[in-house]
């Protein structure tokens, strides 16, 4: 018994220094050259390894890349969220039935033991306010307003009956995004990076990119929750430093800075051959990958260098904060070996009450600011080789109403209020059945009747198809073991290719 | 017997012996349930068979269920016969369908083994070592050659050092003077020592203790240790969720700080934060410290089910209270039995039955909370009581005082109905023209009075009351006036109704000769019902009459508080089927889970009675909880590890008599002193001893479990930013208030509809301590979180350190720790170059630079010298401070900067 825990243990202790050597030896060609950690431990010249058998890579970079436990479909995901959540009913739900209730009000039947956040008493049913054709070889259902997405409508496979428990913003983003409606758990971005690491060192494992405002839900939707800081979304930002603190100070050359560097890491090693504390090592490691980030985040940031066919394809606008400029950048970094890249667009909850949340006008502007990019997401991905090994995923927090919103007792311009029993959600590239639609909702798309999936199904899926088994991936928090998706999910497999 | 048989029974028997003496196993020795047993149930059985699966009808969780029937019929385990146990007969089983574990790995013979000697010595069950009360302890022989090292100063070296000889180890050498006094002062106070109370303890002036007592008296080490408790009470400045706005609970904060500082006694801390309202005559402090179960999250938006949140916060209550003081993942138990652990399903909702009966309500006011009242106003409030109690009796003055200081209870607006033109939103409902509203089961328990808070928006509108009927017989009628034009200008008032002995359902009808405001007429916020002000007809009456109207109206900063229902609005506690509050099942009363110590007769069932159980001397988890979490703030890990869980599957203690002895010493010697727990770690040897590591200590003990070396922590997110600002002269030392908002990157706060903004703090404000930065829990300080505090949205029980390059990024070049740089620098500019560096690093290290430090730092001065001497542009704005910098200056502030990333400047030694 003593004898096979010895021998795993060597087994491990081999593996890490094979790990750390090869870290450092691609790290080397990027790093300060002179001052690499690899270069005090003597991995990057052809000496042997000292690195101390304790040290593991997750030790010296908690954001080492790890292997999934099982065979994975894809290597990162690109999670585009419309945040305020999005009309099932005027973009994939095609509903016929519905336009001829227009106007009229709704069956008591449908309002019984039902909650909702806005309507009140009997408000009228509200007709589809789009038009739909079938697109495609496959000929699903997609509406007037996404006029470029329909022309990829073959990528992707749709989930037409997702449902949540949630119906108001701020609980519905933290389920959709960390599997509990409460704030505290860690989000999947971080599950992911936690579970995987980040194939490139020089950015950040899991970035955020937002357009149009910060989710209801603030931050949290990227948190860590209970797991280590260091694997919260990273909010690369168009305005100001793209990461925090990024920018060296005023007065400070990039020169003047690496001999800055150069000085701290020659004084810590100094400290850590006198204390002998490896963690004195991993900080070295840390200050020679911020160094690092410094260059490459700025780089991967600017869009102004792409092909103008590639910026025509998007419809990007250099400088600004918009869904078409994160849309490119997502593809950069995927590129780049970034693992979980999380987008939210702000602007969906078309209530009707004011024009900017009006199915008619504001829906109708968010629909012609994504509809572009997003196709364009899919061929770059595709004509790059990368649309295989890159999970796209698309939805809202929840579904609007067939209901036509009377807010306080009023009826304005045409809206939807909230609405968890049934609603759309898409997903293409990488183990995606492409062209498949799984679920079906009844004749005026209020409730699931077929092929009903919960957020945590959508959770298993994705994480089944970066290679991890949605039980088995837990963390210990507060004494007992935590999952993304709790007690609940199950891996949707109608979508699976 | 023929000889043949004989000589074949007698190689039968030798085998035998061979075969024990092979596998090594001794028979017959006494088997331990809590030690040997518990662990391998626990491994491999109970995830099938405990508190979630009972398959077959067989759990091991509790001793009734293991040795009870099963679904066979039959007990699993028969006591004294292993033979004759299904459950033995199962691990040996050859058909794969039969043999248990199921499908699994089977047990090891050592394993078996020991199960089946438990059964066969009677299968006595145990109680985990947990759950046992802490008893004295004796401390152990310790060998010479730990006396001849000097290595026993304190009692706690007994226990480490006898651990220490088991494993072979040797202590390392004391730290040096300078660099231990750099740790305790950390330790004790979060900051660098005071320079003078530095010198005399390096110089030899005060002893070892003298200096950790002086350190003891500082206010600053209650600011240091309010963090640690701040993280357990997931204390924030905003209510977490959605729009995540504001609240005002920094009293709450500042209490913790003074309570700290005056080293209440742990237990009585307990009972103020648990139950300070339930305390006879409590005191507005004790009311405030009340406020540590109402820093749960609070969900304001629009349509969101107050019940349901309010739900979820009492649910929060008890796991945290858990969580805090009996190391028990207690959240388990809300949806069945505890998996491994001794606690039933039930047991939950009778623990949560102590804490479902206050008045909050998820309400986005808050409410109930409590004016932090000027003197002048406490003393009006005070002789309206006095009225009160020299006119009626003590349960007319409690009415009084719980309605005047938290206008409690009330019916609000939440709970109202729209019957038409109405509406509810937010912490009230609006009436418009002919609108009227409802609510079900009101009981005015026959007063006559009826208060209302309200903002009126016109003069010719009243409001009807009716009783069971929009056109039910009118019980009072109230003349609404135009007070306020915003929603803060709210008002309380009164009007006679007539007396009701029933529960009725109440009407609320606006009529109203205006008809040009086509808004709502009238905002209420609740209603009450009161007994008249007593002794009507004295003298002086009117007078008190009016004061009584005047003190309900007093405005001030609001914390909020419990406070209990009275007896007839009393909610019942249901066990929730699976967890889910929609489900209920049958109704529990208070309790506390058998399990752990017994209640007392002489405590009421209410919350004062819970915090009176947490805190007695019998119950086994308390005292080790806190002592295990204090052990681990001081030393970076705890004595148990698992720092969240002492049940069944938490790590075994690394030293379970030295846990016990700190434990019970806690409880008795030092009659539950934080300060006197937090001192003995810190005279021990063991803590004294330096933290250089061979790389032979490491290979033996790599994690330090044997504490042959001492502590080398990183600073924590508020020690660092305190410690950048201490050194350069910066920090202020400004005590409470409000959280302050120091500098940080525009954009952070940019909530679509929130006008809320961070408004960066002038003077003083810009330099105060990190424990007094404004938290908002969905976008905390961002330089705190990198460096691993949490956003508080749930109870932390320790944060894990993490070593990343944001941190270094933050270090380097957030504008905060470019001033410190500068003025760092700037103190130090008119020296000569060397002699100036020297002096930074020593007064940012404690620790004089050793040479070849130097020669980088040096080497380091000249490059940005002479970058700054040839590119003289680059001083204009340099560090982003808006001034031209001198080139020495600038290259001063340079290394400033450097020893700023040290690694000797982030931890603590």
């Amino acid at each position: 018994m003593d004898k096979i825990k010895k021998l795993l243990a060597e087994q491990r202790s081999l593996k890490a220094q094979f790990n750390s050597r090869r870290h450092f030896l691609k790290d080397c060609t990027l790093g300060l050259g002179g001052l690499a950690l690899g270069s005090f431990l003597n991995s990057c010249s052809s000496g042997s390894s000292k690195i101390p058998a304790y040290t593991t890579d997750r030790s010296l970079n908690p954001m080492a890349a790890m292997p999934a436990p099982y065979l994975p479909k894809v290597k990162s995901v690109i999670y585009l969220h419309m945040v305020g959540a999005p009309s099932q009913l005027e973009l994939f739900d095609y509903k016929p039935e519905l336009a001829k209730l227009h106007n009229q009000p709704c069956p008591p039947s449908l309002l019984d033991s039902k909650k909702f956040a806005f309507i009140q008493g009997t408000p009228n049913m509200l007709g589809p306010q789009a038009t739909f054709k079938r697109e495609g070889e496959t000929g699903n259902w997609v509406s007037n307003h996404l006029p470029h997405f329909k022309k990829v409508i073959d990528e992707v496979a749709f989930l037409k009956a997702v449902h949540t428990d949630q119906f108001n913003h701020g609980p519905a983003q933290m389920l959709m995004h960390t599997g509990s409606p409460r704030n505290g758990r860690p989000s999947i971005g971080s599950w992911v990076t936690y579970g995987l690491g980040s194939e490139n060192n020089n950015l950040p494992g899991f970035v955020v990119l937002t357009s149009g405002g910060t989710p209801d839900a603030g931050k949290s939707v990227w948190g860590s929750g209970f797991l280590p800081s260091v694997y919260q979304g990273v909010q690369c930002r168009s305005k100001g430093d793209p990461v925090l603190y990024l920018k060296d100070p005023k007065g400070v050359s990039r020169n003047l800075k690496k001999k800055v560097l150069t000085s701290i890491n020659n004084i810590n090693f100094k400290e850590y051959q006198k204390f002998g504390d490896p963690e004195v090592l991993t900080r070295i490691n840390q200050y020679e990958m911020a160094y690092r980030m410094q260059v490459s985040v700025p780089k991967v940031m600017d869009i102004d260098k792409e092909p103008d066919s590639i910026k025509e394809m998007y419809g990007v606008s250099p400088g600004k904060e918009a869904f078409a400029n994160n849309c490119l950048l997502a593809r950069k970094m995927v590129e780049q070996g970034v693992r979980f890249v999380q987008l939210y667009d702000w602007g969906w909850d078309s209530h009707g009450a004011s024009p900017s949340g009006a199915l008619d006008t504001g829906f109708v502007k968010k629909c012609k600011e994504t509809d572009r990019p997003i196709a364009a997401l899919i061929l770059d991905l595709k004509q790059r080789g990368l649309l295989d090994e890159t999970l796209i995923v698309w939805g809202g927090e929840f579904g609007r109403t067939p209901m036509w919103e009377n807010r306080l007792g009023i009826q304005n311009s045409p809206g939807r209020d909230h609405q968890g029993d049934a609603f759309t959600m898409w997903m293409a590239g990488g183990g995606i059945k492409k062209g498949a639609v799984h679920g079906k909702t009844d004749e005026i798309g209020y409730t699931g009747i077929e092929g009903r999936v919960s957020v945590h199904d959508i959770q298993a899926t994705i994480l089944h198809l970066l290679g991890f088994d949605h039980e088995q991936f837990t963390y210990e928090f507060q004494g007992r073991p935590f999952r993304l998706t709790d007690v609940e999910g199950h891996v949707i497999n109608e979508i699976l290719a | 017997m023929v000889l043949r048989d004989k000589i074949l029974w007698f190689f039968a028997g030798a085998l035998l012996l061979v075969t024990l003496l092979f596998l090594g196993i001794k028979p017959n020795e006494e088997v331990d349930f809590a030690t040997d047993v518990k662990p391998i149930l626990n491994k491999h059985c109970i995830s099938c068979h405990g508190g979630v699966k009972k398959n077959g009808g067989f759990s091991v969780l509790f001793e009734s269920q293991a040795l009870g029937l099963t679904e066979s019929g039959k007990p699993a385990i028969i006591p004294g016969s292993a033979r004759k146990s299904e459950l033995i007969q199962r691990l040996h089983h050859t058909d794969p369908e039969l043999r248990m574990p199921y499908q699994k790995t089977p047990l090891s013979v050592d394993e078996i083994k020991i199960l089946t000697d438990w059964i066969d010595q009677g299968a006595k069950w145990g109680t985990h070592w947990a759950y046992l009360p802490v008893e004295k302890i004796e401390l152990p022989k310790v060998t010479t050659v730990f006396e001849e090292k000097n290595f026993i100063i304190n009692s706690i070296d007994h226990f480490i050092a006898a651990r220490m000889a088991d494993k072979k180890l040797l202590p390392n050498f004391p730290a040096p003077k300078n660099i231990i006094a750099r740790r305790l002062a950390f330790d004790i106070t979060g900051l660098p020592p005071d320079p003078d109370l530095f010198q005399s303890f390096v110089g030899n002036k005060i002893t070892y203790e003298n200096y950790v007592d002086s350190l003891f008296t500082s206010t600053a080490y209650g600011e240091k240790w309010a963090s640690w408790w701040l993280d357990l009470a997931r204390y924030a400045d905003t209510m977490g969720f959605e729009k995540d706005p504001g609240r005002t609970i920094w009293h709450y904060r500042d209490w913790v700080i003074k309570a700290l500082n005056r080293d209440l006694p742990y237990d009585q801390f307990t009972i103020e934060q648990l139950a300070g309202d339930l305390l006879p005559d409590p005191s507005v402090d004790q009311l405030i410290a009340t406020a540590f179960h109402r820093n749960t999250m609070n969900n304001d938006e629009g349509g969101t089910d107050d019940e349901e949140y309010r739900v979820a916060a009492v649910i929060d209550r008890v796991n945290t209270t858990f969580d805090v003081w009996q190391s028990t993942t207690m959240s388990c138990v809300q949806c069945h039995s505890h998996p491994y652990d001794p606690f039933r399903h039930k047991e939950y909702y009778n623990v949560m039955a102590f804490f479902n009966n206050t008045r909050d309500e998820d309400i986005s006011d808050e409410s109930p909370n409590v004016i932090d009242y000027k003197p002048e106003e406490r003393q009006k409030i005070n002789n309206v009581l006095d009225w009160v109690s020299t006119h009626a009796d003590a349960r007319q003055e409690d009415l009084f005082k719980g309605f005047i200081l938290f206008e409690e209870p009330n019916y609000a607006a939440h709970h109202f109905e729209v019957i038409d033109n109405a509406f509810v939103s937010g912490p009230n409902f609006g009436l418009r023209k002919g609108g009227a509203t409802m609510i079900k089961n009101v009981n005015t328990m026959g007063q006559p009075k009826l208060y209302l808070k309200f903002v009126g928006r016109s003069n010719r509108s009243k409001l009807v009351f009716r009783k069971n009927g929009i056109n039910g017989e009118i019980i009072g009628e109230f003349k609404i006036s135009k007070n306020h034009k915003n929603r803060q200008g709210q008002l309380i008032t009164s009007i006679d109704i007539s007396k009701e002995t029933e529960v009725f359902d109440l009407y609320v009808q606006l009529q109203t000769q205006d008809n040009t405001l086509e808004k709502e007429h009238v905002l209420v916020r609740w209603i009450a019902f009161m007994p008249e002000l007593p002794g009507k007809g004295k003298p002086g009456y009117v007078k008190m009459d009016k004061n009584l109207s005047e003190v309900l109206n007093i405005k001030g900063d609001l914390t909020p508080v419990m406070v209990e229902n009275p007896e007839h609005m009393k909610r019942k506690t249901h066990v929730f089927d699976r967890g889910n509050w929609m489900v209920k099942k049958e109704e529990v009363k208070p309790g506390v889970p058998l399990t752990l110590n017994p209640w007392k007769e002489r405590w009421e069932h209410n919350r004062l009675g819970f915090a009176q159980w947490l805190v007695d001397d019998k119950n086994p988890l308390t005292a080790r909880t806190l002592v295990n979490r204090v052990w681990y703030q001081i030393f970076g890990k705890g004595l148990v590890s698992t720092l969240e869980d002492m049940g069944t599957m938490a790590d075994p203690p690394s030293h379970p008599a030295l846990l016990d002895w700190l434990s019970y010493e806690f409880m008795h010697s030092m009659n539950w002193s934080v300060k006197k727990l937090i001192k003995t770690l810190l005279m021990s040897a063991t803590y004294r001893q330096s933290s250089t590591v061979s790389q032979e200590k490491l290979a033996v003990d790599a994690n330090n479990l044997f504490y042959a070396r001492g502590p080398r922590l990183r600073l924590t997110a508020e020690e660092i930013r305190d410690q950048a600002l201490h050194v350069s002269g910066l920090l202020s030392d400004k005590m409470y208030g409000p959280g302050v908002m120091p500098p940080q990157p525009d954009g952070i706060w940019e909530h679509v509809y929130l006008g809320n903004l961070w408004k960066t703090s002038e003077g003083d404000d810009r330099y105060r301590r990190g424990i007094y930065t404004y938290l908002k829990r969905t976008s905390p300080y961002p330089s705190m979180i990198t460096f691993d505090a949490g956003s508080r949205e749930v109870c932390l029980v320790r944060r894990s350190p993490t070593n990343t390059p944001l941190q270094a990024l933050v270090t380097m070049n957030d504008p905060v720790y470019l001033e410190a740089a500068m003025q760092l620098a700037i103190a130090h500019e008119d020296q000569e170059s060397k002699a100036a560096i020297i002096e930074m690093y020593q007064k940012a290290t404690l620790r004089k630079v050793d040479e070849d430090k130097l020669k980088y730092l040096l080497g380091l001065y000249e490059e940005a010298k002479s970058t700054f001497e040839n590119n003289p542009e680059q001083l204009e704005d340099f560090f982003g401070l808006g001034q031209f910098t001198e080139v020495k200056t600038a290259s001063l502030a340079i290394i400033a900067n450097a020893i700023m990333n040290l690694d000797e400047f982030l931890t603590h030694g």
